[in-house]
């Protein structure tokens, strides 16, 4: 589904990417962890089509196609879909005008109608009730005065509008409490199925355990530094990032 | 025709219109007419070194060889000023052509303790309400624009609210100028008085009729003064709505005397023109009076479009909320100038103040300066004023959701634009100007 390949990127002549490679097939799920400003989100934000990075290498395809050359609303309708981990506030924008947009043009991408406005309606209610979110929080402008709680559910709230077969979900599970978390948790694995991917980038294995990763992956200054499965967590959990840290910093000057 | 030969022919052109009164050249009111176009002959036409008129320079607008009100009578078929209603509106409608009342174009219902007819008539029949507030409320001593609607105030509306009394319909008053056999000045003078507790809604727009394009251009110039009396809690909505041709110009002062606990409720919203100058001010005068100014620019091409607006915080208790927005692309220039006055007496005065604007175009201009002056201690003010593009987060959340760049700008723009069309509570006109912003952008993005 997803192949980034030796993937490299900077901004403002930084070089934050140094060489990405990761496969992810249908129905799988992969967590990719790594300590603050190790370029996860910047990974997820050029998957997503922001155009703040300049790529200076590789290649990531999707599907068979280019994702790098697809204008970001393209790579949305083709089923890729960013949970940010700064969702934005959008005053006078309605949540509910918003999304059917949204859900429409990914329909019209599928060469399906525009849904009758009684079954978009009954979605919004079943998809609502998947992660508790209450009608007063629909009814509002996208993500205005939301709590940071709020906003991550939000986020999965349109994931599960959107039907991705690629959702990447950046830091959701951060600043949410146990409840929040599990509410979360829950509506990512309702979701699941063997021709979706995800791609959980976290920095606790507390998410892991409600949604169990078959891949971890440890990024560490722009690279991949280790992969492995669902144990790679737990071990991090135990001995924090220093043990990759020491790891990739010997394998550096080897 | 130059700049001077207008101001002279104004000048001139007044001893036509005294003629033209005839019987009506009485005092008081004819008195005030005659200060004013004395007055008018020592300000002169503005020009940009008046402070007030700094980034407006009405030397394009005063170029032209105008027709006085006396001299372009016109009649116009009701198809032709169809366009400038709104068929779903119930309201009381009346229909300027030239400045001359048109009461076959008009709708006039009749409510029990509501007089509304034109301002000539109530001249005429020497209304004691007139003959008490007119020139009153708008002080034409220092503004050379005011003092020329004063001398030629003949036409316009007079509404009158009895104490108590809420209309049942909204007013919507259509001033029209029919360009078509010459360029028209068209002065247009209003007064609504709302006695104690009273309630109305009042719409106003000018319109240009211009000759088809292959003619000899001609232009509209519209003064407007409109006084406003708000007798103790009552409740005015006043919405203006500008959307006129390229070759018009528009130059208006509305000034609010507020009584306490009175609210005036403003929502300006100006979509086109050639120049359009708001004047619009409220002296706060008894306690606990709240004014509410609301405007909306959204304009391209070569549009100015200049907001004055003055708050009087003249006593206590007072609450005044501004807030302006602009959309300008093109070539266009807003201007926002914004001053509260805070005096002494006027404590625990809570004024606030914002302008923001989207610029859609790097030749578009925006000029934005608000004055603060505050001579009371414990009040709460505050003032700011945002200029930029959209927000690139904002677009980019929208687009990683699947919504296109065009698509995604217009619901930003929409939105923002939102803000000041919401607080119209006229459906009917809420929609028409969603409809038209919504067509706007649409065009501007594509
Ligand atoms: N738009 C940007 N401009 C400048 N620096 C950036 C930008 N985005 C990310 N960075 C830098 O790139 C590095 C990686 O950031 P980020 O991808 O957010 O890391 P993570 O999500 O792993 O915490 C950090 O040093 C950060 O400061
Ligand atoms: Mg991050």
């Amino acid at each position: 589904m997803l192949t980034i390949t030796n993937l490299q990127a900077s901004v403002e002549g930084k070089e934050i990417l140094k060489g990405i490679n990761l496969t992810v097939n249908k129905g799988e799920i992969h967590a990719i962890m790594g300590p603050n400003g190790s370029g996860k989100s910047t990974l997820a934000s050029i998957l997503a089509g922001r155009e703040d990075y300049e790529i200076t290498g590789g290649e990531v395809s999707f599907n068979g196609g280019d994702l790098l050359e697809m204008a970001p609303e393209e790579r949305a309708r083709e089923g890729v879909f960013l949970a940010f981990q700064y969702p934005v506030e959008i005053p006078g924008v309605s949540n509910t005008n918003f999304l059917k947009a949204a859900v429409n043009e990914t329909r019209k991408h599928r060469g399906l109608e525009p849904m009758e406005p009684k079954a978009f309606l009954k979605m919004m209610r079943e998809k609502m009730a998947l992660v508790e979110m209450e009608q007063a929080m629909v009814s509002r402008s996208v993500n205005e005065g939301f709590s940071g709680g709020e906003k991550k559910r939000n986020e999965i709230f349109q994931m599960a509008m959107l039907e991705p077969s690629l959702a990447i979900l950046d830091e959701t599970d951060s600043g949410l409490d146990i409840d929040a978390l599990k509410i979360v948790a829950n509506g990512v694995n309702k979701l699941r199925s063997k021709d979706n991917a995800v791609v959980l980038i976290t920095h606790y294995q507390r998410l892991l355990d409600y949604i169990v990763p078959d891949y971890v992956h440890v990024l560490y200054k722009g690279r991949i530094v280790k992969s492995g499965g669902k144990e790679l967590a737990l071990e991090l959990e135990a001995k924090g990032y220093d043990w990759i840290k020491e790891g990739a910093a010997e394998e550096v000057a080897a | 025709m130059e700049a001077l030969d207008f101001q002279t022919s104004l000048i001139k052109g007044f001893t036509a219109f005294e003629t033209m009164l005839n019987g009506q050249k009485v005092p008081p009111i004819h008195d005030i007419r005659r200060q004013a176009m004395t007055r008018f002959a020592e300000l002169g036409f503005p020009t940009v070194r008046h402070e007030e008129w700094k980034y407006t320079s009405l030397v394009a607008a005063i170029k032209h060889d105008y027709k006085l009100p006396s001299q372009a009578a016109s009649t116009l078929t009701a198809a032709e000023i169809a366009p400038f209603l709104i068929p779903e509106l119930d309201a009381q409608t009346l229909v300027f052509v030239n400045g001359v009342f048109a009461p076959e174009l008009s709708m006039i219902h009749i409510q029990k303790g509501v007089t509304v007819r034109s301002l000539a008539e109530a001249f005429h029949d020497k209304h004691p309400l007139v003959e008490k507030h007119f020139a009153k409320v708008a002080s034409f001593e220092k503004d050379a624009l005011v003092a020329l609607n004063t001398a030629y105030a003949l036409n316009g509306v007079f509404i009158e609210l009895e104490r108590g009394v809420v209309a049942e319909r909204p007013f919507h008053l259509v001033f029209v100028n029919d360009t078509r056999m010459s360029s028209v000045f068209t002065p247009v003078r209003n007064l609504f008085v709302l006695g104690e507790n009273a309630e109305a809604t009042v719409l106003d727009n000018s319109h240009t009729l211009t000759a088809s394009k292959n003619d000899q251009p001609h232009y509209g110039f519209t003064s407007s003064v409109t006084e406003i009396v708000l007798g103790e809690n009552a409740h005015l909505h006043h919405y203006k709505l500008q959307n006129d041709v390229e070759a018009s110009y528009y130059v208006g002062a509305t000034s609010v005397h507020q009584e306490s606990t009175s609210v005036y409720n403003s929502v300006v919203i100006t979509l086109s023109g050639g120049i359009v100058r708001n004047n619009l001010s409220s002296v706060l005068a008894g306690k606990a009076a709240d004014a509410h100014y609301y405007g909306l620019y959204c304009v391209n091409g070569k549009t100015l479009v200049d907001n004055h607006t003055l708050v009087d915080h003249a006593v206590a208790h007072c609450t005044s909320n501004e807030l302006y927005k602009g959309i300008m692309d093109d070539r266009s220039t807003g201007v926002f100038n914004g001053k509260i006055m805070v005096r002494e007496d006027a404590q625990k005065t809570l004024a606030y103040q914002s302008n923001r604007n989207i610029l859609l175009s790097n030749n578009a201009t925006i000029n934005t300066k608000p004055q603060l002056e505050i001579f009371a201690d414990d009040v709460k003010c505050s003032h700011g004023c945002t200029t930029g593009q959209l927000d690139e987060e904002s677009l980019f959340y929208l687009r990683a959701r699947g919504l296109d760049k065009e698509q995604a700008r217009a619901l930003l723009l929409t939105a923002f634009a939102g803000e000041i069309l919401e607080k119209i509570s006229l459906e009917p006109l809420r929609d028409r100007l969603e409809a038209i912003i919504a067509e706007r952008l649409h065009q501007e993005l594509a």
